[in-house]
């Protein structure tokens, strides 16, 4: 029953299943020699990108260096804070999760909206900062209750911690998260790629940058070299697990040692109470900066998160101005504290330093009259007397003899006029004035009547407390041009050619005498501030008042106005600047006691018994991490 | 009649059922769980990094199961059962495939499904089978008698152009084009002549430059333009289209001779593959088992789909033959472009890796087609009438 065409049907069909399935044969050969040619021919080539393209090389910032005192204590280094963080995609219900972290710990509901928006802005397996600097409490109750809320997650975080708070603010100075302008400037002259690893680099959370004081100088230094973590990751970043790294670990930042001794440093902000002021110490043989207090201060914990706008606002309107470095920024007339200066020009000058000049308070120059400060005058006396006395008619009659020119040159080479760099931000150089400085910022020629403030250290003359402190070392060190410094180990800026002239030792002797007699001897206007309860060393000094308000002629005629009869803000800046041992000097301060009115009743006091805490401790034995005595080992590594 | 020869003797209806799943080829059955078990495996191994993924190995063997048992419910049906079924199956289809035009359910940028009571029924998919069993059954009833008439392949041409039309216009590629190889196999199986399809493949390549030109749209043209760079080996946009394929080539290609180890792909392991668990399977058993493991897999499909052939020319009947040869056609075509396309020797079409590939709908539409395969297996002795009447 098989017709013909049905079988031909057959066999051609039978024929054509066989030919297709050669076909389909020679198809998935051709797939087969693709895969050979994929696999065996070009698998090497393939293989390294697949090696490399699991991998990724993730920023690990290094730590930063330590800053410690003279004697190893740490002033600067790091603390372990606990942290909450929360990952979007293991809560179900981020907005619910915070809410739920809110009711353990203080979390306004703005600042949960804030980190819900930078949650979502993120990927979501990536972790999202809720809070840092968790309190132990919090801490504690965080850990056990993390587990419970989903999303949250617990962990300790390495910060930037300054142990002695607002002892060193200024000098430290703080660290926070790089801004935009920190970005900038820490990029300025680094090459496109350098610049880009550094703004990946600051990115990262637990990276900050100085901001200002010792911090802010030394940046690089203390820096050190970012590594990297090896992170298997897979393509859309999550990370699988962290392959062995340590070959790219970061290299920590290098450590600075100050030349602050802190424990004298506490000493002497508690001396000042509630006081504000300025006090730096010196060690007369190196140099080397002891103390640098400014008080009141800020606390630069509190910078190193991210400080909130009341608070700051809350430090920049206070009165008493605790941002500000008062011993280092600050300026002040150097009042009666600057009649060495003068007498030394005097010597220089040819005036014999047993030359009398009468004082009865008053001095006529011109059409004007000046005043002496003590009421009836000194009577007649000679150099040494109107030191220990502070005569200001004396000081009146010898500066009009030196002159302007050379006053203004001598207060140079006691190192006044000038900013000493000493490796941290700020430094101010307050001004010697001169007539071609008067010609310059005023427009105007010099008065002679101008000298006669000059004598007795007001008008336009200012000076910082480290400079005072400078030139109260001069002296004590008969002449020698100290130069102050306060990084003892770590970058120091260039050192300042000096081209001062020196100072005349046996003229240093003088002064040594006349300041001697202001805290030692019958007449002196600190003599209850020569004995430093040590029996035996004793202070010598010199007081000095600065002006901050104009007397006018009829407020003299009724009485000068003191303490509470008028603001504070305009009473006078008690100074003093002193060296101790007398006998055998070692150490030299400037204290300045702002609105304290008298040098020797508010000043003077706390010098002598912050020069007492200084031999005490005997703040300038030898540091723990290499001499002092060698200032210039170490020069700055081409920083600012 | 050498064919009756062959006879095994007991009538199909005749047969209990223990002599009937006796008679099932049980070497094919044993290689398809095979190959969804490796399958399972792939896939496990490219999922247990992501929690959320988790679940999928063992949805797969369970969508296998199923498909399994259907797979035996279809084989079990009898064959002339299939040969009368075919026209309304067709039918229904193509009207479903209608449906879907106008009520149907748009998903992933295409409209595929169609809403029939609880569930989304997806007719293209059914269609690939449908046209199948239509096509055999077409020429089972007119090629004994077209004395090799031309013209008897115009309707089948017809028939499939309709359906391919309208799933095109889904649209999916894929499918339409799966519909024309299986289809285009039977056409060819039937006898059409090698002029006639030298023509046409002389039309087609012709045709390219004006369809590349003018009717194709901007991105179907820039895919093609991607396609073509990476295949003469050009740079190409690595994080844009040629990104999936650039990253299936690393993968393969860093499987070597014998592979990474079973989960120790680190394109596999680390998702950079796009679709991985789906269309791009096969990178994750070319990683982790290299170039032999690959090669034993296609040759696995290869061992399957001659069985299928060998199958299909022992039926006695002419809609067994076509209805089997088509049935192979259609898998085949799926592991060929698939293939292909991991590999990039033709541009990325979703087309799943039958039984490996994660997905419901190719796993029944293939364990259909064995279905069928076995139910001309078990039924190659029938010779079935025009009407299916033996």
């Amino acid at each position: 029953m098989s017709l013909p065409s049905e079988h031909d049907t057959d066999v051609r069909l039978s024929r054509r299943i066989v030919t297709a399935g050669v076909a389909g044969g020679v198809l998935f050969s051709g797939l087969i020699a693709r895969l050979a040619q994929l696999q065996l021919l070009e698998g090497q080539k393939y293989q390294k990108i697949a090696d490399e393209n699991g991998v990724k090389l993730e920023l690990a910032p290094p730590l930063r260096g330590n800053i410690v005192d003279r004697f190893g204590q740490p002033l600067a280094s790091h603390r372990q804070a606990g942290r909450v963080s929360i990952v979007r995609e293991q809560t179900p219900d981020l907005d619910a999760s915070l809410r739920e972290v809110a009711r353990h710990i203080d979390l306004p509901p703005e600042q949960q909206a804030r980190i819900a928006r930078q949650a979502r802005q993120q990927a979501s397996f990536q972790s999202t900062i809720v809070k840092n600097e968790l309190s132990y409490e919090d801490f504690a109750r965080m850990s056990l209750l993390a587990a419970e809320i989903p999303g949250v997650q617990v962990d300790m975080a390495t910060t930037r911690s300054y142990p002695r708070g607002r002892d060193l603010a200024h000098v430290l100075g703080y660290v926070a998260k790089a801004s935009a302008d920190d970005l900038s400037r820490l990029t300025e002259g680094a090459t496109p790629e350098e610049a880009e690893l550094l703004r990946k680099l600051f990115r990262h959370p637990d990276m900050r940058t100085g901001r200002s004081g010792v911090e802010r100088y030394a940046e690089e230094w203390l820096r050190g070299e970012p590594g990297f973590r090896r992170l298997e990751t897979n393509a859309a970043g999550r990370v699988i697990r962290e392959l062995d790294s340590d070959d790219l670990a970061p290299t920590p930042g290098k450590d600075i040692g100050l030349t602050i001794d802190a424990e004298l440093q506490r000493a002497a902000i508690e001396r000042f109470g509630d006081e504000s002021g300025a006090a730096v110490v010196l060690d007369i043989e190196t140099g080397a900066i002891l103390a640098f207090v400014s008080t009141p201060a800020f606390d630069p914990n509190d910078f190193v998160n991210g400080i909130s706008h009341a608070d700051y606002n809350a430090l920049r309107e206070n009165d008493r101005s605790p941002l500000y470095h008062k011993a280092y920024d600050g300026t002040y007339p150097p009042g009666s504290t600057f009649k060495m200066v003068v007498a030394t020009a005097a010597l220089e000058a040819g005036i014999n330093p047993e030359m009398r000049v009468h004082c009865n308070r008053y001095y006529h120059f011109g059409n004007r009259t000046w005043h002496c400060w003590k009421k009836g005058g000194h009577g007649s006396v000679n150099m040494h007397w109107a030191i220990k006395g502070s005569c200001d008619v004396y000081f009146y009659e010898i500066a009009r003899r030196v002159g302007v020119e050379h006053l203004a040159d001598v207060s140079k080479r006691f190192g006044f006029g000038q900013t000493w760099e000493l490796g941290m931000t700020g430094g101010r150089s307050g001004t010697v004035p001169n007539d071609e400085w008067k010609r310059r910022a005023l427009d105007e020629p010099w008065y002679e009547g101008e000298t006669l403030n000059y004598g007795i250290g007001q008008g336009y003359l200012s000076t910082s407390p480290l400079q005072l402190a400078l030139m109260s070392a001069r002296i004590a060190a008969r002449g020698r041009l100290i130069e102050p410094y306060i990084i003892g180990e770590g970058p120091r800026p260039d050192k300042p050619i000096p081209d001062a002239a020196p100072l005349d030792p046996e003229m240093m002797d003088r002064m040594k005498a006349g300041m001697y007699g202001v805290t030692s001897e019958a007449g002196g206007t600190a003599w209850s501030s020569g004995d430093l309860g040590l029996g035996g060393p004793r202070l010598a000094g010199k007081t000095g008042t600065a002006q901050v308000r104009r007397i006018t002629e009829e407020e003299r005629r009724t009485g000068v106005l003191k303490g509470d009869q008028i603001a504070r803000k305009l009473r006078d800046h008690a100074l003093f600047v002193c060296y101790a041992p007398a006998d055998d000097p070692k150490y030299a301060a400037a204290v300045v006691v702002e609105h304290g009115e008298g040098g020797s009743s508010a000043a003077a006091p706390v010098a002598r018994d912050i020069m007492a805490t200084a031999i005490r401790r005997d703040s300038r034995r030898a540091a723990r991490w290499q001499t002092a005595s060698a200032p210039s080992i170490i020069t700055s590594r081409g920083n600012q | 009649m050498a064919r009756a020869a062959r006879a095994s003797g007991i009538r199909f209806e005749d047969r209990t059922l223990a002599q009937t799943l006796g008679a099932l080829p049980w070497g094919l059955i044993l290689m398809l769980i095979s190959m969804a078990l490796i399958g399972t495996a792939a896939l496990y191994s490219s999922t247990y990094t992501n929690p959320a993924e988790a679940a999928l190995p063992a949805r797969h063997a369970f969508r296998f199961s199923v498909a399994l048992a259907l797979m035996f419910v279809i084989a079990l049906v009898p064959l002339k059962v299939w040969l009368q079924a075919a026209w309304p199956a067709y039918f229904v289809t193509l009207a479903m495939l209608f449906g879907v035009e106008f009520f149907g359910v748009t998903g992933g940028g295409a409209t595929r499904w169609l809403p029939l009571g609880p569930i989304n029924v997806q007719p293209s998919e059914f269609m690939k089978l449908a046209l199948t069993l239509a096509l055999a059954r077409y020429y089972h009833n007119n090629l004994p008698n077209s004395n090799g008439r031309f013209f008897i392949h115009l309707m089948p041409l017809l028939m499939i152009c309709i359906p391919a039309a309208l799933i095109f216009k889904q649209p999916d590629f894929g499918t339409t084009l799966a519909l024309f190889a299986s289809g285009g196999v039977l056409i060819y199986l039937a006898g059409l002549y090698y002029r006639v399809i030298a023509a046409v493949a002389v039309t087609a390549l012709a045709s390219i430059w004006p369809v590349y030109q003018f009717v194709l749209e901007d991105y179907q043209r820039e895919r093609v333009d991607t396609f073509l760079a990476q295949l003469t080996g050009q740079a190409v946009n690595t994080l844009d289209d040629g990104y999936q394929i650039e990253q299936a080539k690393i993968a393969i290609g860093s499987g070597g001779w014998q592979g990474r180890g079973f989960m120790e792909g680190i394109q596999a392991q680390l998702d950079y593959i796009p679709e991985q668990h789906t269309d791009f399977i096969l990178t994750v058993i070319a990683e982790e088992f290299g170039f032999l493991g690959a090669t034993g897999l296609l040759l696995l499909w290869v061992i399957i789909l001659v069985w299928g052939l060998i199958i299909a020319r022992s039926s006695a009947s002419l809609f067994g033959r076509f209805a089997a040869a088509g049935c192979v056609a259609t898998v085949a075509f799926f592991i060929l472009f698939n293939v292909a396309m991991v590999l990039g020797l033709v541009p990325v079409v979703g087309v799943p890796l039958p039984l490996i590939s994660y997905g419901g709908t190719v796993m029944f539409t293939t364990m259909a087609c064995f279905g069928i395969i076995m139910s001309v297996h078990l039924g190659r002795d029938e010779r079935l009438s025009s009407q299916g009447v033996i």
